[in-house]
């Protein structure tokens, strides 16, 4: 049986692996060739340099890159804030309503990401939802809620919510009973449950939840875009920019690796220390 | 231990807010759909359905459709198999380098989509491939095929290995206990695992804006809208692919739920 | 194909043996092995979970195969039904060699742990399962599922039920059922039993033993529970770590283990070792009169442990005399239900297990002085390895 078992391992494998390897690793390899060839050439047959690099830092382009990260940041301290109840709840509180809420929340996803952000657009500017009521019921106007930094870490916590929120319950759900309940009865407060017990135990769900969603955020790019009006400029912003307005693939790629660079090592360094199996639940 | 009663509807009361902020900015869209004027302020003075009337008639619109529609459904079908085989690899099989492949397929999900595209359009480039909508289909994999890999691998998860282990005692061959005990066991899995792939595709955004070459998705071509100015049409289409997608979920619902009450009443 | 035939199953289930001899014990009569296991050994990366095991069994047999956890029993079954693939050894089945035949090929069945019962499948559906593989056509197969469920005692009706409606109980009658379909050569058991309550338990354990008597298999059981081995079993096997340490019928293993594991694992036992440097032959512990050694034949060369099972050893009265004695106080008394058990703490500190029949009950205080005894006839020697 193991025999088989490591055949048909393999083999089973093998189409999605030739896939990735194809799709994902080899566009890789070529954005970090790339990174290294002269300013503004579109082909990797040109002798390498690191001039990307170079314009990279003399040009303040990693300022960007910490913005990014520090709206990162924030919006998983925020969604971890937010979500934590809400998870606990799903997990060990609400019976069928964590069924509602799940296919709630799951529907959300399945609208694009532009279409969502766009209703807040509708609803955050001036004469949006919030303000044209607010103006019709009180007769005092505002100006917008748009086009600076928290709108935009706004916008992030919104999209991002279900990457924290169901790692989180998950975690959660593989915190056994009997361990909160016993540590109840030896003694300990609601905080304390939390801290000793619930915390160390639900700590693969968290991590798993923290990490993805301090990884996509610090990508991404349509909240500053549509939300944001430009009030600050992400990396991604600056990569897209780069190829696009720049036409300067190098740059681009030189911005792009140093985002791999900083993210990777993060989902590497988190992925490899997560017990999956433990995680989803393996019977054995 | 547990909450008290005021803790729960404490929980409850905030679990219904955060669904309503999840659906806040869907109402706004919803609303900007069926305002008569040209450009949009709130609150709305005059009704009207002309928008989606136009929509529906608009050959751009049937076009971006079409083509979403495409991409979508061959990402649903490529995904579902990649996913299943995927899922067995990552979660039934003890094979020497599980471990390294299931961070393999956790890394693309793990991933800047921008990013990603990019990348992807890079790669395009260097081998000679000019981006359509086909090459999105592929795009769209790098994403979609991990998460249906991950989502069957869960269902891979709860079933007992005895279970083929008994199916290759009573005689069965690898290819009969896959057909007799695995297939019919993952094919719950398998086919939510499709339903996300053909939503996940059909709203996807940023993989599509670098891959698409001159063709353009439904996401697509809304975000052009959006930032280069209002067009009345752009709620609209928004409000037509989410409903799109609320159908689809709910025919998917129905039809298990009566799979399941038809074989209830069949086997008593 | 070997299908039971109609006609076959009605003998058995009228009790009727093959040979028309009457119903025997299995281990007192001599037939061919059907199973002959020759230094097989499975290790794992550097554990060794099976060393070089041998093993002999009985056509008809019902061996059950005793350990703790870690000593190498469900490798061995896997082993043997084909699951895992040996280190290195034979195994064979009648007169053909099996450790290299995949588990599909193999003319054995076993019912698992968790019985794997393919849960989107009615119970006429799992029973048949086996027979559909083998391409048995629907009308034959419905026919022998129906027998089936009256083989395990279950009704018609259950050919339509789904596996979930189905009790504990009921799930493992369909288990044996489906098990036994294409009328394995053996059937193998892997702790079946071990999350029924003791109640359902023990009821199983009888309509097993019943069963093997009905149909004549080889059965063969692994458990951790001595208790089910004793009722159902024709011989026992004691493993630890990766070895056989005894293998009997288990009157003789209760009676005479071999060892020290195998005295401890088969329930309570008192266990007095050779004391060194005495002259004659002489126990910690326990005083035996030389004289009495001598007339029962212990040699004064013997070393290792005089055992004596709790209910062998009476608590003496005043006067009464027995082969082995010694002084000590009654510290507790335990009702088990039909006996009584009480923990005698002697001088050098060594505390005696005693268990004497409820009616038997003796009144005592705490710190009672009292006497314990044994005769020699019912104890047993261990030799020291």
């Amino acid at each position: 049986m193991e025999r088989i078992n490591q055949r048909l391992g393999a083999l089973s494998a093998l189409p999605v692996v030739l896939f990735l390897a194809a799709g994902f690793l080899a566009p890789l390899i070529v954005v970090a060739a790339f990174s290294m060839m002269p300013q503004k050439v579109f082909s990797l047959a040109n002798l390498p340099d690191f001039s990307s690099y170079a314009i990279m830092v003399k040009e303040g382009y990693w300022e960007s890159l910490l913005v990014s990260l520090a709206m990162a940041l924030a919006a998983t301290l925020i969604l971890f804030v937010i979500c934590w109840p809400l998870a606990f709840a799903m997990a060990k509180v609400f019976g069928r309503f964590t069924l509602v809420l799940t296919i709630g929340v799951v529907m959300t996803l399945f609208v694009s990401e532009n279409i969502r952000l766009f209703g807040w657009v509708l609803t955050l500017m001036k004469g949006g939802l919030i303000e044209g009521y607010w103006r019709t019921w009180t007769g005092q106007s505002f100006d917008g809620l748009l086009y600076n930094v928290p709108v935009i870490i706004f916008g992030l916590v919104y999209v991002y919510l279900p990457f924290m929120l169901f790692p989180l319950a998950q975690g959660i759900s593989m915190v056994p009973d009997d361990a909160r309940q016993a540590a109840f009865d030896l003694g300990a407060n609601r905080w304390q449950i939390f801290r000793e017990v619930e915390l160390p135990l639900a700590a693969p769900g968290i991590m798993v939840g923290c990490l993805i969603t301090f990884v996509l955020t610090a990508g991404a790019i349509a909240e500053s875009k549509l939300l944001g009006g430009r009030a600050v400029i992400v990396i991604s912003d600056e990569i897209e920019r780069a190829f696009t307005y720049g036409q300067n693939w190098p740059l681009g790629s030189a911005l792009a690796v140093t985002l791999i660079g900083v993210v990777g090592t993060l989902a590497i360094f988190g992925v490899s220390r997560i017990d999956l199996d433990a995680i989803m639940g393996r019977r054995r | 231990m547990n909450p008290s009663k005021g803790g729960r509807i404490g929980l409850y009361a905030y679990g219904i807010l955060i669904l309503a902020f999840l659906y806040l900015p869907l109402i706004s869209v919803g609303f900007a759909s069926v305002s008569q004027a040209r450009y949009l302020s709130f609150p709305i003075r005059q009704y009207t359905t002309q928008w989606y009337g136009q929509a529906l008639e608009s050959d751009t619109v049937s076009d971006l459709l079409w083509i979403s529609l495409q991409v979508a459904t061959i990402v649903t079908i490529i995904s579902m198999v990649l996913g299943f085989f995927g899922a067995l690899a990552f979660a039934r099989y003890h094979w020497r380098f599980r471990r390294l492949y299931q961070k393999l397929i956790l890394l693309p999900i793990f991933f800047p989509q921008s990013v990603l595209g990019l990348a992807l359009l890079m790669w395009f480039n260097a081998v000679g491939i000019t981006p359509t909508w086909h090459t999105a289909i592929i795009a769209h994999l790098v994403w979609i095929a991990p998460i249906a890999t991950l989502i069957i691998a869960i269902r891979a998860y709860s079933f007992d290995p005895a279970l083929e282990e008994a199916a290759r005692d009573m005689g069965c061959s690898t290819w009969q206990t896959l057909r007799e005990v695995t297939i019919p066991l993952l094919m719950p899995g398998v086919i939510s695992a499709g339903l996300f792939s053909f939503l996940l595709s059909w709203g996807n955004f940023p993989l599509s804006l670098f891959t698409t070459g001159a063709d353009l998705t439904l996401p697509e071509w809304l975000y052009a809208k959006m930032v280069s100015g209002y067009s009345p049409l752009v709620p609209t289409v928004g409000m037509l692919s989410v409903a799109a997608s609320i159908v689809l979920v709910v025919v998917a619902f129905a039809v298990s739920m009566l799979t399941t009450r038809f074989k209830r009443n069949t086997t008593n | 194909m070997n299908l039971v035939t109609p006609a076959r199953l009605l003998d058995e289930k009228a009790g009727v043996s093959h040979s028309g001899a009457p119903p025997v014990p299995r281990a007192m009569t001599q037939t061919q092995p059907i199973l002959r296991i020759v230094d097989l050994k499975k290790t794992f990366d550097e554990f060794t979970a099976l060393d070089s095991v041998n093993l002999t069994v009985d056509d008809g047999e019902f061996l059950a195969i005793v350990g703790p956890s870690g000593s190498g029993k469900t490798t061995l079954i896997r082993l043997l039904v084909g699951m895992e693939e040996p280190t290195s050894g034979e195994i064979w089945l009648k007169d053909r060699r099996i450790d290299d035949v995949p588990a599909n090929r193999r003319p054995t069945c076993m019912v698992f742990q968790s019985l794997a019962l393919f849960p989107h499948r009615s119970v006429g559906e799992n029973i048949e399962f086996p027979l559909k593989i083998r391409g048995v056509d629907a009308a034959q197969r419905r026919a022998r599922a129906l027998e089936l469920l009256d083989v395990v005692r279950l009704p018609q009706h259950y050919y339509d039920k789904r596996i979930q409606q189905c009790s504990g109980g009921e799930r493992q009658r369909v288990a044996l059922a489906r098990a036994l379909a294409f009328d394995p050569e053996i059937l193998f058991f892997d702790e079946p039993l071990s999350a029924l309550d003791f109640r359902l338990r023990k009821m199983l354990e009888k309509e097993l033993k019943d069963l093997h008597q009905r149909t004549g298999k080889t059965f063969i059981y692994i458990t951790h529970s001595l208790e089910e081995a004793m009722v159902m079993s024709d011989r026992i096997a004691i493993m630890k770590s990766g070895g056989f340490e005894q293998i009997g019928p288990a009157e003789e293993i209760y009676a005479k283990p071999k060892s020290r594991f195998v005295a401890e694992f088969m329930g309570e036992v008192n266990l007095f070792h050779t004391r060194d440097g005495a002259a004659s032959i002489a126990f910690e512990d326990v005083s035996i009169d030389p004289a009495v050694a001598k007339a029962r034949g212990l040699s004064p060369e013997f070393k290792g442990y005089l055992m004596a099972r709790p209910e062998s050893v009476r608590l003496l009265a005043a006067g009464e005399v027995a082969d082995a004695t010694a002084d000590g106080v009654i510290e507790s008394e335990y009702l088990l239900g039909s006996r009584m058990q009480y923990l005698v703490r002697l001088a050098s500190g060594y505390k005696v297990t005693v268990e004497l029949s409820r009616e038997n009950r003796v009144s005592w205080e705490p710190g009672a002085r009292t006497r314990i005894g044994f005769d020699l006839d019912r104890a047993h020697l261990i030799q020291e390895a």
